[in-house]
């Protein structure tokens, strides 16, 4: 049989992040979060909340308690498959997808997530290419995506790789958008400028 | 069927109570079993023989069958036997030719073997039968009512019930034993969920109640002695010296300013102790009546019998009085309203929250003066040190939902806790974390009032605080009072420290409950509240005619559900006296003058001073009106005179007989 596993779980006010809850509330859809109710009817509804390690009803009540760390380094908000079954159902009305957006662009910032979850590689990535050519490139996206999680899959990706560019649904090239290349970057620009558009 | 002449013809009806008597007892076996019995002219069985169908059948029997005697077995006669008296009556018998054998609550329900609980129906049967072969015809006798009532407790129950009956156009007495008026209300700054001022909407109705033609107010008086009964009380009230002439005094305050003591040094009793006061004080500005008391406890003069009297001196108007004695006063009246209210849990019985040890650990009775505009601290939270806090716990279920103290749930504290989380914050700026084990909105406007709170961002914490403590664990505990509880939605055992505890205390029956219980000859349930005549039908009467409860001296409750209560007291208690005349039950007892030898035995025995002697014929004579039945002279009467209808040693005797001989 093994050790029993003795861990401290008294939680310090000290150890919390007051402001963290605000931080989060402040996020487009997230300003509802304190309504909460802990019905756990997110958690009963969501199809992925099985394999998470803290359910969402969970990570709204840490969330509002300032548990910072343990939810930020959570998987729950990587799981989210954004399917909008709490946004739906939540009695209370809260967007609960919005909030797991807001925690997954904290995690971002915080440089808080798994570094190898392939989720905010991809976001990362996306929103890059996006930024530098205005328009998204499958092919390349998700080359990328795989040599930073998990390089040796590149080779079990290979035939699927073949495959896609034979029936074209996939291109080498880089597309760039056409026209005014301009325009996207001052609204880019704009949106940095002005948080509270976000 | 036998019949002997001597015999009344009796119906015998068992009632199958839907499946409640019918899958315990074989209804078909006890009614073939009633049939045989002797006298017994009918005997059926039916589903439900308190419906119309049921009753029909007893009428109708009645006329054709020429049934003289009836008996039905069903439920409790508590709760049908007016009903079956009245069918009886209805068809033309005389309703106390009537016997009811209960074969539900003491068969049905409680025997657990079929063949038992058959043969149990069939010997209670048997016995109704034999004794109701003996019973007599009996007239209800009339008494007129009067039409003034006595309101006992001048909270906003009291107060509401007392407005009511007065604008009837009725005279009520209210009797408050405090010195004013006001109750709890009067302390409370604002009230759930509207956050509308508490005095606002009470001190209106306090100087309506002073200034109505119809109500007279006894403050700082208690009820001695009720004698009589429904329509027609007697009700000794003692008034307790105030040392002041109520009518003399104008509340001018002269007296407070030239007592010798020259500063307030007392615990205020309005203010919960948290301001002090002088021996003569008025409890608060809108005191009603606005006159001032004397304690008798701080007084010089009447503690120690040595003092300079300023205060008679000051007074222009000659209102004090410092040799005033109790005064006894009585009056008549049709009906009671007892609304006594309620006592808020002593959180020194659970030394875990460190009530009276720690100085900021407070009770929600003293923060509710505390945020009063007109209260000690003109309105501002602040600490003992006079700082003000910058975060407060609110703990729910003190003296609540816990076995060691009371198990009841106190219903207001969940909703008086969110509203001093709001004033508290509005007041200090302070975070405020609310420990609650579950929490109960129920009620208009209730729940959205919860969700204003969430909102506001008072942090609420699920999880009963096992204690509070000012060991600090860490550099930011120090200084602090630390509460610790198990935070049971996130799954963590939390310590937080804050500046200062509030502790939501739950509701408790007042502690001389049993006395004014026994006053009124009304009851308590187990806990001590008094108890309704029916949880849900009849929820502000009492097991004693002419007498209603109302407010939280029946059980915790909100301002709203007191204030339903006080009205629907007051509406029936006047719909006693618009009808006029209370009917009396015939079970009284009657002296057999013959047999009386006038030994006055009965006359010291009977509780109810319902016996006096006829000096002229030398023998005891029964007041009907005040005779309650109990049966304590017919037994004690050592010549056997004295008899008690419906429960004559003929009816019992035969009763027995019947339990005795048919199983």
């Amino acid at each position: 049989m093994p050790g029993l596993q003795i861990q401290r779980r008294v939680k310090y006010q000290e150890e919390l992040d007051a402001d963290f809850p605000r931080r989060v509330a402040d996020m487009p859809g997230a300003a509802d979060l304190n309504r909460c109710i802990q019905c756990g009817t997110c958690s009963a509804t969501c199809p992925v909340s099985s394999f998470m390690d803290l359910t969402p009803r969970r990570v709204v009540a840490m969330t509002r308690a300032g548990f910072k760390e343990e939810v930020l380094r959570s998987n729950t908000i990587w799981l989210c498959a954004s399917c909008y079954s709490c946004t739906v159902e939540c009695p209370k009305g809260i967007k609960i997808t919005d909030v797991m957006y807001a925690l997954k662009r904290l995690a971002i910032q915080e440089r808080a997530y798994p570094r190898h979850f392939p989720t905010p590689v991809l976001a990362r990535e996306f929103f890059h290419k996006v930024r530098q050519t205005g328009r998204s490139n499958e092919g390349q996206i998700a080359t990328v995506m795989i040599l930073k999680t998990n390089p040796l899959k590149l080779l079990r990706q290979i035939p699927l790789g073949l495959k896609l560019l034979v029936k074209g649904r996939m291109s080498l090239w880089t597309e760039k958008m056409s026209g005014n290349k301009r325009q996207l970057q001052d609204l880019l620009d704009y949106m940095d400028t002005h948080k509270e558009l976000r | 069927m036998s019949q002997s002449p001597a015999c009344p013809r009796i119906g015998v009806y068992v009632c199958h109570c839907g499946m409640n008597i019918a899958k315990q007892v074989a209804v078909e076996a006890v009614t073939e079993f009633a049939a045989r019995l002797p006298g017994v002219a009918v005997a059926r069985h039916y589903k439900f023989m308190c419906s119309d169908p049921g009753q029909e059948l007893i009428q109708q029997d009645i006329k054709e069958s020429g049934l003289e005697r009836v008996v039905v077995a069903s439920c409790s006669p508590l709760l049908h036997e007016a009903t079956f008296r009245k069918a009886c009556a209805a068809g033309g018998l005389n309703p106390f030719c009537f016997q009811m054998a209960n074969i539900r609550e003491q068969v049905a329900w409680v025997t657990a073997d079929k063949g038992r609980a058959t043969s149990k129906a069939k010997a209670l049967i048997a016995a109704a039968v034999e004794r109701v072969s003996r019973a007599q015809p009996l007239e209800r006798k009339r008494l007129a009512v009067g039409d003034k009532v006595v309101i006992v407790g001048g909270g906003i129950a009291g107060i509401h019930a007392a407005l009511t009956i007065a604008d009837a156009g009725k005279k009520v007495y209210l009797v408050e034993r405090e010195p004013t008026i006001g109750g709890h209300m009067a302390k409370f700054d604002k009230t759930f969920p509207t956050l509308d001022c508490a005095a606002c909407i009470l001190t209106p109705k306090m100087s309506s109640v002073k200034n109505h033609p119809n109500i007279e107010l006894m403050s700082y008086s208690e009820v001695e002695k009720v004698e009589g009964f429904a329509g027609n009380f007697k009700i000794t009230i003692q008034k307790k010296p105030r040392y002041v002439h109520e009518e003399l005094c104008v509340g001018c305050g002269e007296c407070v300013d030239a007592c010798v003591f020259p500063k307030a040094k007392f615990p205020s009793e309005f203010d919960e102790g948290l301001a002090l006061r002088k021996p003569v004080y008025m409890p608060f500005p809108q005191a009603t009546p606005a006159v001032v008391v004397i304690d008798p406890n701080t007084c010089l003069q009447l503690t120690k019998g040595k003092c300079k009297q300023k205060c008679v001196e000051a007074c222009q108007r000659g209102a004090i009085d410092l040799k005033q004695e109790p005064e006894q006063v009585e009056v008549e009246a049709a009906a009671v309203i007892v609304a006594t209210g309620f006592k808020t849990f002593d959180p020194r019985g659970l030394p875990q929250y460190g009530y009276g040890r720690y100085g900021n650990v407070y009770t929600s009775l003293e923060v509710e003066r505390m945020v009063n505009a007109s209260g000690p601290t003109g309105g501002e939270v602040v600490l003992k040190d006079g700082a003000k806090p910058r975060s407060v716990a609110i703990i729910h279920c003190v003296g609540s939902r816990d076995k060691k103290t009371h198990p009841w749930c106190s219903r207001v504290c969940c909703m008086y806790s969110l509203k001093l989380a709001h004033l508290v914050k509005e007041r200090s700026g302070a975070d405020v974390f609310s420990f609650y084990i579950d929490m109960r909105t129920p009620g208009k406007g209730y729940e959205e009032f919860y969700d204003r709170l969430l909102e506001e961002g008072v942090h609420f914490i699920r999880g009963r605080v096992s204690h509070i403590t000012d060991w600090a664990m860490t550099k930011a505990e120090e200084g602090k009072l630390v509460v610790s509880a198990e935070d049971s939605l996130i799954g963590v055992t939390r310590r937080i420290p804050v500046d200062m505890v509030i502790l939501s205390v739950g509701l408790e029956p007042q502690p001389d409950a049993q006395e004014v219980r026994k006053k009124f000859n009304i009851s308590c349930s187990q806990e001590g509240w008094f108890l309704e005549r029916h949880p849900k039908l009849a929820p502000v009467a009492t097991f004693t005619d002419g007498v209603w409860i109302a407010g939280a001296c029946q059980g915790p409750k909100d301002i709203p559900d007191t204030v339903a209560q006080a009205g629907a007291a007051a509406s029936e208690a006047l719909a006693l006296i618009d009808k006029g005349y209370v009917e009396i039950e015939p079970n009284t007892a009657e002296v057999d003058p013959e047999a009386c030898s006038g030994c006055k035995t009965c006359l010291g025995m009977c509780p109810y001073h319902a016996i006096r002697r006829d000096e002229e014929k030398g023998v005891a004579v029964v007041n009907e009106a005040l005779c309650k039945g109990c049966g304590t002279c017919v037994a004690a009467c050592p010549s056997g005179a004295i008899s008690q209808h419906m429960f004559t040693d003929d009816e019992i005797y035969q009763e027995l007989e019947g339990i005795l001989s048919y199983v």
